[in-house]
């Protein structure tokens, strides 16, 4: 990928395809080692890479930076490169919500945004809702049990908290209709609705 | 003669919330895919892309000089082979032959050309550096022409590098020649060309029509005894595990040869041990270490061979490997739910009885694998009431993924079979389905102890049925199947039982806890065994506190690692069960040790101290200390003790109230259907459930509801379906293999019956079996119509409807 405008976030984003134009997206999905079609250079854009470029952005109040080629996702600089993990890479193309981060005051799958994308940006993962005091949110998914495994759990944690700043009044019904992004296969659920509930009595 | 569980339980059967809780809430939880080890590469896997080939010729010249390239692997079976002589570019090597097995020695000359690789004590060496009698292991990439691949995914080669975009760019340069062959990945298709032959094995075909099961009775005087008969095909398709955390792990070697591996695993044990087999490794030289884990439901056992090519990768690179497979590999290649498909013809009399039951079914389990169902559990639950009976399964084999155990393997499969019919009979007698299950119930076990399941049953289920009924109106929200009020969202009202057999213990090796008590008064548990989100951390903790007058989060839980002890795989429900006990036994020999220890100090007799909540009592000399203080009295000492757990000890007579297996459960669905979009909403279930002693009320609640929430997916949204041209899975992901989010969920109502004079029974897998087939009972008695294969999508609804006739 040539270019860092944004048009990553209308295609099918997944890792392999972004080494390519949108016309790569036209070859369905493949296996690992399949071929992608040549990169069509958009001479129109500007050119970032194909070689590392410096990313410099802030995650959960730290100043961090690192290098990454162009083609690599905010979710895969995040977890190999700066060792931000609370963000799960599940399904790598904006499916199952487990990648939410919040970038900028605004929640985006972190597999569908290009780390070039975000730099400069403000990143905030389930990491930040940790620490010495817990968030009311994560402390309500442990207190009705609104995890198995918890695979899924930071990226719905981190739709839940992003709902309820933009609306800390929101009903049960807004915070659930946040989620619908989100994909728990452990299956939590009744219990997840039951924290909700709990977020929602207290005002988030 | 045990002690047992406490007669004064604080905390067991509570609900305790889980000790990692807010950890795994907020990303603080290292799970093995987190794991980033210093100077860590990363690798991918080659799969072949068609459904059936052979390699032709393999190139890996060109990826070898990509940037970053760090290992690549050949898929190739491993061999060790002793030199005989080593010099220039030629190898002389014979090979060890496994006497038991009666093998003959074999003779191999290898030119050693770019491209061979010589391992010696897992490490690279040149012929240079070898001498007669080493023993070496050779990758030659000639070994891999000619291998043939059975399915789209099936695993080639494996490429590590600094980073995981380079591993990729030199995955594309391997440059591989197939010659493609015929394939069949659609299970008609099987049974239309019974002797085309596309997987491997001494089949003639793929069709494998051997497999049936002895009849009862005299089923063709049973249908004549019936008042009623149907018969009706039903079946259930391929589903994936779709565990959020793909299989996969990380591999490190020290420098004195040992490896570690991070591994999502069920085994850590079992996974130690069988890349300890691998490598020819004293199982003491392999730790694998699975401290959080996301989701396995059967299908993660071993290191599979993405992690035996992580670790050859990384005795090859001289650096830790990380491979965890992507989406797409994890539903292609990591185990699946195999199908199933039966005719079934059932017949019965008005009061219920069922005369007679024939089914006749077969499934695929992919490329290779056996029996899809059950047959031995069919007629599903109702087999021990129901006196004449005909069973027989077939195999299809098909060039996909094989099938691993998936939460109650086979169950699921028999209960749909089982439980569809028994609603169609029903419909067809003009009865509530609830009399034939009524009617049906396995009879209690006279000959068995009372306090068992088999000396139960019959009274287990009839109370659970009562349950059911009365949380989910049943009577009066039951009406005969279509016969729901006009309009086009009709209402319904199903139900299916099901059954698990489990045991207290998933080996005969027993099940190992550890327990050190310092003096600070902290006790400090060790086990091997893991925790899938499941809570065994928290029941570890639970039992540990009870015996010690703690609270669980005083207790420090060390879990996941091999190195603490054997414990056996989380499979079949038997790790609370096993671990449970453990853990009481291990708690009460480090308090008696406690004790021991510092009775004399503080001049008090062992035998008159116990354990109160945080203190230490001695009632005969009327003295307490505080837990603190108490355990400050070790002085530079601890107290420690061990527990065991096998399904031995589980059975001594002596130990029937601490663990047992075996449970059943009843389950309704209510749901409403859109006849004129087809689309089918759940709007409760009712799961009703025996757990003997529960030990976290809170996360066994959980394991239940998680269990209905799989068992609805499996019922409205779930399959893996295959392009017959190409061969190829077309629905690989998330988006168009489909996983109800939380709007898709009703309300569940769990209801958990409680038994603690059976001990601690394992609750895992029961929960999921019944919930699909209560659910398609739901859709038919809302049609009046059955729907009679999942998913119930919209277009199987509308289609059935059509032919419905409606
Ligand atoms: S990993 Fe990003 S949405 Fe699934
Ligand atoms: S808790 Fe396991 S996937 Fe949600």
């Amino acid at each position: 990928m040539n270019d860092s405008t944004g048009e990553a976030r209308s295609g099918p984003s997944r890792r392999g395809f972004l080494t390519g134009t949108g016309a790569a997206a036209a070859a369905a999905a493949g296996l690992r080692g399949e071929l992608a079609p040549a990169a069509q250079p958009n001479p129109a854009a500007p050119a970032h890479g194909p070689g590392p470029v410096l990313v410099e952005l802030t995650v959960n109040g730290n100043k961090l930076s690192t290098t990454v080629e162009p083609r690599v996702t905010l979710l895969d600089a995040l977890r190999n490169h700066l060792d931000v993990t609370g963000c799960k890479r599940v399904c790598d193309r904006g499916t199952c919500g487990a990648c939410t981060v919040i970038v900028d005051g605004r929640t985006v799958y972190s597999c569908t945004m290009l780390a070039v994308e975000a730099r400069g940006a403000d990143v905030k993962t389930a990491e930040a809702l940790g620490g010495d005091r817990l968030d009311p949110v994560p402390a309500a998914f442990a207190d009705c049990d609104a995890q198995q495994c918890g695979f899924c759990t930071p990226g719905f944690v981190v739709s839940i908290r992003a709902a309820l700043d933009k609306n800390p009044k929101a009903t049960p019904e807004q915070v659930e209709a946040a989620l619908t992004g989100n994909i728990c296969r452990c299956g939590t659920y009744e219990q997840m609705r039951h924290a909700i509930v709990q977020l929602c009595r207290k005002g988030g | 003669m045990a002690e047992g569980w406490p007669k004064k339980r604080r905390l067991l059967g509570t609900k305790v919330k889980r000790l990692d809780g807010p950890d795994k809430a907020t990303g603080r939880a290292k799970y093995s895919y987190d794991v980033n080890r210093p100077g860590m590469l990363h690798g991918v896997m080659l799969r072949c892309p068609h459904a059936h080939a052979k390699i032709k010729s393999i190139d890996t010249a060109a990826a070898r000089k990509t940037p970053g390239f760090k290992a690549l692997v050949l898929v190739l079976p491993a061999k060790d082979w002793i030199v005989v002589k080593a010099g220039g570019d030629a190898l002389e090597l014979r090979s060890v032959p496994n006497k038991k097995k009666k093998e003959k020695e074999e003779q191999r000359t290898v030119k050693v050309t770019p491209g061979v690789t010589i391992l010696r004590k897992n490490k690279v060496v040149a012929v240079a550096d070898l001498k007669p009698d080493d023993v070496v292991q050779v990758e030659v990439p000639d070994d891999a022409v000619g291998r043939e691949l059975f399915f789209a995914g099936d695993e080639v080669a494996a490429v590590a590098a600094d980073t995981e975009e380079h591993a990729e760019d030199a995955l594309r340069a391997i440059k591989v020649e197939y010659e493609v062959l015929d394939h069949l990945v659609v299970e008609e298709e099987v049974i239309k060309n019974p002797k085309k032959k596309t997987t491997p094995g001494a089949l003639e075909g793929n069709y494998d029509t051997t497999i049936k099961d002895a009849t009862k009775g005299d089923v063709e005087a049973g249908f004549k005894e019936a008042e009623a008969t149907v018969e009706g095909t039903y079946g259930v398709p391929v589903i994936s595990h779709q565990c959020l955390e793909t299989h996969g792990l990380v591999a490190e070697w020290d420098a004195d040869g040992g490896l570690t591996v991070w591994a999502s695993t069920q085994a850590t044990v079992a996974t130690a041990a069988a890349l300890a087999g691998r490598f020819g490794l004293p199982p003491a030289k392999v730790k694998c270490v699975t401290h959080y884990m996301g989701g396995g439901f059967g299908s993660k056992f071993g290191p599979d061979v993405q992690g035996f090519a992580a670790a050859d990768l990384a005795r090859r690179a001289g650096a830790p490997v990380k491979i965890m497979l992507d989406r797409e590999e994890e539903i292609i290649a990591a185990g699946n739910r195999p199908s199933a498909t039966g005719t079934v013809k059932i017949g019965g009399k008005k009061d219920g009885t069922i005369t007679a039951f024939a089914v006749d079914c077969y499934g695929s389990p992919g490329y290779t694998g056996g029996a899809t169902i059950n047959l031995n559990l069919m007629p599903y639950v109702y087999g021990d009431a129901v006196a004449n009976m005909a069973r027989s399964h077939k195999v299809v084999y098909t060039n996909a993924g094989v099938a691993r155990a998936m939460r109650a393997p086979g169950h699921p499969q028999n209960c749909v079979l089982t439980e569809f019919a028994v609603d169609d009979l029903a419909a067809k007698l003009g009865i509530d389905p609830l009399v034939i299950r009524r009617k049906n119930l396995p009879p209690n076990n006279p000959k068995a102890d009372k306090v068992s399941w088999a000396g139960r049953r019959h009274d287990i289920y009839t109370e659970q049925l009562d349950l059911a009924v009365k949380l989910s109106g049943w009577n009066e929200k039951w009406h005969p199947p279509g016969k729901g009020k006009p309009g086009a969202v009709r209402h319904g009202i199903g139900m299916a039982l099901h059954t698990w057999g489990g045991f207290a213990s998933g080996s005969t090796t027993p099940n190992e806890c550890s327990v050190f008590i310092s003096k600070d008064g902290t006790p400090t548990a060790e086990t091997s065994t893991q925790d899938l989100g499941t809570a065994q951390r928290t029941v570890t903790a639970i039992v540990v506190a009870e015996v010690l007058g703690l609270m669980p989060t005083d207790v420090l839980v060390k879990l996941g690692e091999s190195v603490y002890g054997f414990s056996s795989g989380s499979g079949g429900s038997t790790t609370c069960p096993s671990q449970a006990p453990a853990a009481l036994l291990a708690a009460q020999a480090a308090r008696d040790d406690l004790f021991k220890k510092v009775a004399p100090k503080v001049g008090a007799d062992p035998k008159d101290l116990a354990v109160e909540a945080g203190k230490v009592v001695d009632a005969k000399n009327k003295k307490e200390w505080g837990w603190k203080e108490f355990c400050g009295r070790l002085g530079m000492d601890e107290a420690k003790g061990r527990g065991e757990w096998s399904l031995a000890i589980s059975n001594e007579p002596e130990n029937a109230n601490i663990s047992s297996g075996q449970v059943g459960g009843v389950q309704t669905a209510e749901v409403l259907v859109d006849s004129e979009t087809g689309v089918v909403r759940v709007t409760h279930m009712v799961a009703v459930q025996d757990c003997g002693l529960v030990v976290n009320k809170l996360a066994c609640e959980s394991q239940v509801a998680g269990g209905v929430i799989m068992g609805l997916n499996y019922a409205l949204f779930e399959e893996n379906i295959f392009d017959k041209h190409t061969g190829r899975q077309v629905n690989p992901d998330m988006e168009f293999y489909k996983l109800g989010g939380l709007r898709d969920m009703p309300k569940i109502t769990v209801h958990m019956q409680d038994m603690p004079e059976r001990g601690v029974i394992g609750i895992g897998e029961p929960p999921t079996i019944s919930t699909a087939a209560a659910i398609g009972n739901a859709v038919f008695n809302a049609l009046g119509v059955r729907v009679p294969f999942l998913p119930l999508s919209p277009r199987r609804v509308l289609d059935a409807l059509a032919k419905g006739g409606k």
